[in-house]
């Protein structure tokens, strides 16, 4: 009845170590294909539509948006929460899976903390835009100063907010580049051109590849994924206590930590899950890449949106059962009905209802199905952060203060913007970076072998 | 100063570790390995030991004591700030604020002490015996002077332990 399948090959095509080199490191040695120029030119645009409703905001204030009283908080807080939650399957899937032994990492890792990068990084512009005087966002520093022996609120989730985001930046960014370091030395080793050497063996700050180095570098790998492990679980935590540590209904609620870092962890997975598909197709990858790759981010993805319908579930039944007039009327006339239905069944249907249908082994071996998915999560953690924010701000305890929100073309410009910094950032990494962790990937081929053998 | 060295180059893992084995037989001593990925079993032949974790650990506990005295130094004692009578000593709301600043504090002085340990930093001028070891190759490494045998015998081991090319070089 019970039939535990072994997990097939991790790597295929009887490779050996030097065409795993050749193989990985072939998109930075080939010239540009026509369809990366064609999505930088694109990506271009929209970050310089981005840039341009930046200078906007700053040139006339924040009185381009559309937020007002009630509705304070609007777009901007909406896509920074959706960019870190995407930025957090980076780091949660190289460092749960290491710290877990998974060999199947390998494979992904690298462009998923890539991801991480350039998504927290895009994150990073809501909340210093949002001050409205961005200049002076320094004043967030804990320093003493001449305005007055201030020192910011260390009580404040918003602080702790800008420590941890920057705490993860560094930490994702470090991870993501000293895991970068033999493999930039392997492609400094190999180049032909006197330039290529010069950049990268810049980039590989004197890697050789000693007893010594590796002794290290492994230190420094668990060192940096141990207290990393905490910090993936924190980030999104204390970003939801942002909302929760109010009395806005809707927001107070304990169950809204796990929640939010579930919900980090789903949209983050579906983009690895949208970018893997791009590079095994479009850079034939598929020999490292593998369906059973694919397969285990999907049976991960299932689970987690079992997790997200529960989530909704309970906060629905939490705001009946508490008996709280203002939390059943934010669920009950402000989300499940009244002018942001739309929003919430949205949520439901494309993060808790679509993502089923990856029980169906049809499905998960599905590669255009599984990239269609992976993109509906995305813009269904989307609708959440809009449900969340926007529906309990526009209707709270006093009807005066009611208010609808629809954004301004500058607060989309500057969405639109970060996606195409995103994609830039993306597109460079494509081109100019191992994809995949070569000596990782070198690492995990004996264990390989011995399973094609049996 | 320059010298000689000996370098055995192996294609496999397996080959490698036969080679460390060989080598230790013949009481040759080894001067480096270099390797394309981690090999525990190399880094344990040449005795190498990291105290990296306890790095950190110190790292992680000197960070605590100093963000816990420096967060009750600016809320009691430079700029107490009094909330309804509430105690300035707010040390339950301090806890977040400590564990992400000391991740943060850990994860620079870890780069620190990697970049400082293992020698990895911008601009280095490296030594490197044979270019495929970041390729495909595994190499151990002799220093002629003090390798405790002549080119001959220590060639003559690699091989039979399964070296696919052995020579020696001026480093």
């Amino acid at each position: 009845m019970y039939k535990a399948e072994v997990r097939g090959p991790l790597i295929l095509g009887n490779k050996d170590y030097r065409q795993i080199t050749s193989d990985i490191i072939a998109p930075i040695d080939n010239k540009t294909p026509g369809w990366w120029k064609g999505a930088m030119a694109v990506s271009v645009l929209l970050a310089s539509f981005g840039i341009f409703s930046l200078y906007w905001t700053v040139r006339y204030g924040l009185g381009t948006w559309a937020v007002n009283n009630s509705v304070a908080w609007g777009w901007e807080i909406i896509n920074f929460v959706w960019w870190i939650g995407i930025g957090h399957a980076g780091t949660a899937f190289s460092i749960f899976l290491l710290i877990l032994r998974q060999k199947w990492r390998t494979s992904i890792n690298r462009a998923a903390e890539a991801m991480t990068v350039f998504a927290v990084g895009c994150a990073a512009i809501f909340p210093a835009i949002h001050m409205g005087r961005v200049w002076l966002a320094f004043y967030i520093f804990p320093y003493p100063n001449t305005r007055g022996p201030l020192w910011v609120n260390f009580n404040s989730p918003l602080f702790w907010d800008f420590i941890a985001i920057s705490a993860y930046l560094l930490i994702s960014a470090s991870f993501w580049y000293f895991g970068m370091v033999p493999d930039f030395a392997s492609i400094r080793d190999r180049a032909k051109t006197k330039l290529k050497k010069a950049v990268y063996g810049f980039l590989a700050f004197g890697w050789t590849g000693s007893t010594k180095e590796w002794l290290r570098y492994e230190g420094l790998s668990y060192v940096l994924g141990g207290i990393a492990a905490v910090l993936v679980v924190s980030v999104h935590s204390i970003v939801s206590t942002d909302f929760a540590s109010s009395v806005i209904p809707g927001w107070h609620t304990t169950l809204f930590p796990p929640y939010f870092v579930v919900g980090a962890i789903f949209s983050g997975f579906a983009m690895v899950m949208t970018l893997m598909i791009v590079i095994r197709k479009y850079y034939h990858l598929e020999d490292y890449v593998t369906d059973s790759h694919l397969n285990a981010i999907a049976k991960i993805l299932v689970f987690i949106s079992l997790i997200m319908g529960t989530a909704y579930t309970t906060e629905v039944f939490m705001a009946w059962y508490s008996g709280n007039p203002y939390e059943m009327f934010t669920f009950f006339h402000n989300r499940l009905t009244g002018d942001y239905s739309f929003m919430f069944w949205a949520m439901v249907v494309c993060n808790a209802v679509i993502p089923q249908v990856m029980w169906s082994k049809k499905v998960r071996s599905n590669i255009t199905a599984l990239f269609i998915i992976s993109l509906i999560i995305n813009l269904g953690m989307w609708y959440e952060r809009f449900n969340i924010v926007v529906t309990s701000l526009s209707k709270d305890y006093l009807p005066s203060s009611w208010t609808t929100y629809s954004p301004t073309w500058v607060e989309v410009g500057i969405y639109i913007g970060t996606i195409g910094i995103f994609t830039i950032g993306v597109l460079f990494f494509f081109r100019f970076v191992p994809m995949i962790a070569i000596s990782e990937v070198k690492s995990v081929l004996k264990p390989t072998e011995i399973s094609e053998k049996h | 100063m320059n010298s000689t060295h000996i370098i055995g180059v192996f294609d496999s893992k397996n080959d490698l570790l036969a080679g460390i084995e060989g080598s230790k037989n013949n009481k040759f001593t080894i001067d480096e390995i270099y390797t394309p990925y981690p090999v525990m079993e190399a880094i344990d032949a040449l005795g190498r030991k990291s105290n990296f974790t306890k790095a950190a650990f110190i790292y992680g506990l000197s960070a605590v004591i100093g963000v816990l005295s420096f967060l009750y130094y600016t809320s009691v004692i430079d700029w107490p700030i009094n909330y309804g009578g509430k105690p300035t000593n707010t040390f339950p709301s301090f806890i977040i604020i400590t564990l992400v600043l000391t991740i943060l504090t850990v994860t620079i002085l870890s780069l620190f002490t990697f970049s400082i340990r293992a020698r990895i930093y911008p601009g280095k001028k490296y030594f490197l015996p044979d270019e495929r070891t970041t390729d495909d190759k595994f190499v151990i490494l002799f220093n002629k002077q003090t390798a405790g045998a002549g080119f001959e015998a220590i060639s003559a081991a690699l091989k039979a332990s399964g070296a696919s090319e052995v020579y020696e070089k001026e480093l």
